[in-house]
């Protein structure tokens, strides 16, 4: 009789700790990284895209875009955007497109970089490819600018000189940019 | 003297007889003891990482001292797998990382329990940790209130990182950097 009441009360504690809140567990996560300097380059639409010389590129902002300069021929391209010149002393038309190539740097204490421009294959005969009046092959890249500043865009046109006696073929290249921090 | 060396002679050996005869019989006697063991069953809960899948693979997977190491980061390069980079702004970007916390209870009879988070060490110069976009210092912040137990719960481990040059405020490059992450679960 005596003891009811106290195994009771020791029943209840019991139950009460095992129910206790506030019990705590705790781990530790080490995180580690290496920073390392980065720059990008990425092609825009000139401001002045749709307008005479300023064609759209496909997939604007990233830095695997499209050109289409239409069709042309001697007399003239079937495409409004395109800059179409026929060049008569040297035997030649040339079409031509402008846009905006913009690098950024991240992490970096480069000043400045140069950009440099490689065609993918060996263009025809009496046909030339240019990045504003530089001409590009497919053996080297060329230097077409030294000391461009980072996150400023940089216009560049493309030309695309054919010999007016060139037979009828479909021109394309793969222009591979390179940018270099100085 | 004779009759002395005589009984040496006799009651040694009677002597040993005696001795040897009782042992024999008494070897069948057994003897008990008993031991009385007590064992207190404490409640209690466990932190454990454990990889995810979407993630980087812990160091110490499966414990509660797990490493994640996000190797070389930066706003445009390659990335190790299992890291990702949701986000490159102007002046920052971001690299991410999926992890599991399983929180272990025994003997409780709690429901779930809240998860805290915190930085052992204020973050290296750049940075700034955050867990399931709580930005973390080294003062405990609430991840979650209502984990469930002996399950594995994924969380989001972002690292915004200024694009800065170190001379310009950015973090320092080059250089392997580590801080410790301090996890708590408490029962609710």
């Amino acid at each position: 009789m005596g003891w009811a009441p106290l195994v009771m009360v020791l029943m209840l504690m019991a139950t009460a700790n095992l129910k206790a809140q506030g019990r705590t567990g705790s781990a530790q996560l080490t995180i580690s990284m290496d920073v390392t300097p980065s720059i990008s380059l990425v092609f825009q639409n000139n401001s002045n895209v749709g307008n005479t010389g300023f064609c759209p590129l496909t997939n604007a902002g990233t830095n695997n875009v499209g050109l289409d300069l239409g069709s042309a021929s001697i007399t003239g391209d079937t495409s409004s955007c395109v800059n179409y010149t026929l060049n008569w002393a040297g035997w030649n038309y040339q079409v031509s497109s402008a846009f905006e190539v913009v690098v950024s740097k991240a992490n970096s204490s480069s000043p400045n970089y140069r950009l440099s421009a490689e065609i993918s294959t060996a263009p025809p005969a009496n046909v030339t490819w240019l990045l504003s009046n530089v001409t590009l092959n497919n053996t080297t890249f060329t230097a077409l600018d030294t000391a461009d500043t980072y996150g400023q865009s940089v216009t560049k046109t493309l030309q695309v000189q054919v010999g007016l006696f060139a037979p009828a073929q479909t021109l394309q290249e793969t222009i591979t940019f390179l940018a270099t921090a100085n | 003297m004779r009759l002395r060396s005589i009984l040496r002679a006799l009651c040694l050996p009677a002597t040993l007889a005696l001795l040897v005869c009782p042992l024999r019989a008494w070897g069948q006697v057994t003897s008990t003891g008993y031991i009385n063991a007590t064992l207190i069953n404490r409640s209690g809960i466990a932190v454990i990482f454990d990889s995810n899948s979407g993630g980087v693979s812990l160091g110490g997977n499966a414990s509660s001292a797990a490493s994640l190491n996000f190797g070389a980061i930066s706003a445009f390069g390659a990335l190790s797998p299992g890291v990702t980079r949701p986000s490159v702004g102007a002046n920052s970007f971001t690299v991410q990382s999926l992890f599991n916390v399983q929180v272990i209870e025994g003997g409780l009879g709690s429901p779930n329990y809240t998860l805290s988070a915190q930085l052992a060490t204020p973050a290296p110069t750049g940075f700034t940790y955050q867990v399931d976009t709580i930005s973390l210092s080294t003062t405990a912040q609430t991840i979650q209130s209502n984990g469930t137990y002996n399950t594995d719960v994924q969380h989001t481990l972002d690292l915004l990182v200024l694009s800065a040059a170190p001379s310009a405020g950015g973090p320092a490059v080059g250089t392997p950097l580590t801080t410790t992450i301090n996890f708590t679960a408490t029962s609710n």
